[in-house]
């Protein structure tokens, strides 16, 4: 029994990798193809598309619905900000350390919203993400206020030049964030697959039937809510890499993108994570590519990728609620 | 155990082919740098970029900055450019949102290939790109922050220069004034928790003026003011403060203008230029219902600085200047079209851009519109009452401010009848009075570097 068990478990790490490393392979090469700004729109995407699977995990996975996942994010970013300019880390160390942070924040607020539900844990958890700039400007001297923590990638090491050529910026940005979005794309597909997925989908799908089954069903919410923001303060710290840590990197209409591309994708799968990504990050992108043969006046293109998305978002909950990674779960069910 | 060696075998095998594809991957993706022409210049055109808020809560005022500029632009085109290249300027809307800003000045810089950065505005949004500018060498002009930080050390930032005099200094010098001649009264400050309003409260501090916060200084979050300041007002009232100081946005004076209302609250305003301005304090007054003669009314009284003639000045030159070339050439929405302390600002921010592509010549180069900058302020005159600040210590633009009051019709006029420049430093130096006189605009209103 145990063999096979150990046995099961190597095979899912297995796929996983295989799927992380074609995913790596072909980000790559579509990186090779894309001219300096959309590899940094590329590199946000992987940034962001980290901070989407902390969602999935968390309401797609689990069936806990959060408003703040952008001030875990900021938990993130701050973490690493502070880590790189008052002890003078390299990002390669302050990322990492900075995950730990933010499984620590998500711990305490996993505490807490093992006891709330449904409404009252969106409610809670909005909360958070609006007091973001109130906590950066009471704690003026650590946080910087509104001004914020200036950090960005830096330079490759010499060696990376010497072997690969000297990137680009937007280049650069893309192959920091690269390796730490595979790692989470692993670890995702990792949990989806194994044992702790499915007591976590069951926790969505039925609370009482999954404690009868004998789930430790409040440790099992504080987990995801640990894993969740890790996943979350991850992506902060790689989305404040990119200039700046401050509480206008990080407002709540972020926490609202991030929920917006896991809906549009598909909540509750991973590659539906990395569409809705694609999608609200390259939106103003392609409204742009249409809108150049209309000679728009600003007070109209200027809202136009909010109202698409806000329109994509809603048919989607109408029509195809699981979202356009969506049919093929249904097939699977 | 056979058939499970068979199964390892094979994705050991897969992840070792994908592992080697990768290394080929990332080498090929990783391209040399791109050659060495200057961008964003042909024989026919020079492209400019800039980002602003044209949405969300900060964009009020600001956002009739780019379509003034662009304006001022057209009309130089429509006089054959400069130097036979038609001025083209590219403006995105950041939202105030410093994650937004970097990919607009990502998508500035790589794909529409600009020359320069011109007129860009807001201090929040530009830390969070303004290394990544300079790094690259791209000039990045005339920004629309009063924030020191980016000026005062220009080894630090060595391609950004400003538009604006800094915070402290116009802070220092209306501190001065209020010293002298409101002694007697109990002096308080409304400033927004950020570096602006920090800074107003530093250039106050060396004037000598100090506050006691929950007492005679009330503050607020930058970006809060939309719900209102009535719990700020109601601070001052209560600590019978009868000069209210104002570091804070436009939006936010005229929230807190609109809460002391309420309460019966009239104390004597003194406001940051930023924040005093006319028009954009009348429409915010009046999407809450209160007519433009009422807010006028409010308005009235009203102390502010200036580095410039105020909008109102009829009889000035640039004034009647700009606003012939607004009316003419202006394509923005009527409500962005109307002429206002922001259009003047964009319209001067074009007349200096194109006095300073003018400077650097025909062999337009990124180091040399710099240098031309650095070491010819003096020729690079505008509707400014005071010359620019730039020296090879300092990228700070202007160092004189006169003082104003706000009269019944909503005009900024000299304080005692005739106008006072006065001049100081962003550090510890004295203010004293400036004697400048402005160079004339000329008759086709283009600028003469000579």
């Amino acid at each position: 029994m145990r063999a096979v068990s150990n046995h099961n478990k190597k095979s899912i790490a297995r796929t996983s990798l295989i799927r992380t490393l074609l995913f790596v392979a072909a980000i790559l090469l579509v990186g090779a193809q894309f001219d300096a700004y959309n590899q940094g729109q590329l590199a946000v995407v992987l940034i962001l598309f980290i901070g989407v699977l902390s969602v999935t995990l968390l309401t797609g996975i689990s069936g806990q619905l959060s408003l703040g996942q952008g001030a875990l994010m900021a938990v993130g970013g701050y973490s690493t900000a502070l880590l790189m300019i008052n002890y003078k880390l390299s990002l390669w160390v302050a990322v990492p350390l900075s995950v730990i942070s933010s499984a620590i924040a998500g711990l305490l607020l996993g505490i807490a919203a093992a006891r709330l539900r449904g409404p009252y844990l969106a409610g809670t958890t909005l909360v958070i993400a609006l007091a973001i700039p109130t906590i950066a400007n009471r704690f003026m001297s650590v946080f910087k206020g509104d001004e914020g923590l200036p950090v960005d990638v830096g330079y490759p090491p010499q060696w990376f030049s010497n072997l690969f050529g000297e990137p680009g910026y937007e280049q650069w940005q893309l192959y920091v964030a690269l390796p730490f979005a595979a790692i989470a794309l692993f670890f995702a597909s990792n949990i989806l697959k194994s044992r702790t997925g499915r007591m976590w989908r069951s926790i969505r799908d039925n609370e009482t039937a999954t404690s009868l089954s004998g789930v430790n069903f409040s440790r099992q919410k504080i987990y995801v809510f640990v894993i969740s923001s890790s996943f979350a303060g991850l992506s902060g710290a790689l989305y404040g890499l990119r200039g700046l840590v401050g509480p206008s990197v990080y407002p709540v209409s972020l926490s609202l993108l991030l929920l917006t591309a896991a809906v549009l994708g598909g909540i509750r799968s991973i590659t539906g994570a990395f569409i809705g990504t694609v999608i609200v990050v390259f939106l103003p992108d392609w409204i742009d590519l249409v809108l150049v043969n209309f000679e728009l006046s600003e007070q109209v293109s200027n809202y136009l990728p909010a109202l698409i998305s806000s329109l994509l978002l809603i048919l989607t909950v109408v029509i195809n609620p699981a979202g356009v990674a969506g049919t093929r779960l249904h097939k699977h069910k | 155990m056979k058939n499970r060696a068979s199964l390892s075998r094979s994705p050991r095998k897969s992840i070792a082919v994908i592992s080697a594809a990768l290394v080929g991957a990332l080498a090929l993706s990783a391209m040399p740098a791109q050659g060495a022409s200057t961008p964003g210049v042909s024989d026919t055109e020079i492209v400019l970029g800039m980002q602003l808020p044209q949405t969300g809560l900060a964009s009020p005022g600001y956002n009739k900055v780019d379509d003034a500029m662009r304006a001022y632009f057209d009309y130089v085109n429509s006089k054959g450019g400069v130097n036979g290249r038609k001025i083209t300027l590219v403006a995105y809307d950041d939202e105030y949102k410093a994650g937004k800003t970097v990919t607009t000045a990502s998508r500035l810089i790589n794909k529409d290939k600009v020359f320069a950065m011109v007129g860009s505005v807001g201090t929040q949004t530009h830390i969070s790109v303004i290394k990544d500018i300079n790094r690259r060498g791209i000039p990045d002009l005339f920004v629309l922050s009063g924030y020191s930080g980016f000026y005062t050390d220009p080894k630090k930032y060595p391609t950004t220069f400003g538009s604006l005099g800094t915070y402290v200094t116009e802070a220092k010098i209306l501190g001065k004034y209020i010293k002298e001649n409101m002694a007697t009264k109990n002096v308080g400050i409304l400033y927004q928790t950020d570096d602006f309003g920090r800074n107003t409260v530093e250039g106050l501090g060396i004037a000598g003026l100090t506050f006691t916060a929950k007492k005679n200084a009330a503050s607020f979050v930058a970006g809060t003011q939309g719900s209102g300041l009535d719990a700020q007002m109601q601070q001052l009232k209560d600590n019978n403060v009868e000069v209210v100081i104002v570091g804070a946005v436009a939006s936010a004076f005229a929230s807190a203008v609109a809460s002391s209302n309420k309460i019966g609250y009239k104390p004597q305003y003194v406001v940051i230029s930023v924040g005093s301005d006319a028009t954009t304090f009348q429409t915010i007054l009046g999407a809450r219902g209160i007519p433009a003669a009422s807010s006028a009314g409010l308005l009235a009284g009203t102390i502010s600085a200036s580095h410039a003639p105020s909008p109102g000045e009829a009889d000035d030159e640039f004034v009647k200047a700009f606003k012939k070339i607004n009316d003419e050439f202006n394509k923005g929405p009527a409500t962005g079209k109307a002429w206002d302390n922001n259009v003047l600002q964009g319209m001067n921010i074009g007349y200096m851009m194109t006095a300073a592509l003018m400077g650097a010549g025909k062999n337009l180069t990124r180091p040399g519109i710099i240098n031309y900058i650095k070491n010819n302020p003096s020729k690079l005159s505008s509707a400014a009452l005071a010359p620019l600040g730039y020296s090879a210590t300092t990228h700070e633009a202007y160092t004189g401010f006169w003082i104003g009051k706000y009269d019944a019709t909503a005009v900024l006029k000299p304080i005692d009848g005739t106008r006072k420049m006065w001049t100081t430093d962003s550090a510890k130096g004295p203010v004293t009075e400036l004697k400048y006189t402005r160079p004339a605009i000329a008759a086709d209103a283009l600028p003469k570097v000579g």
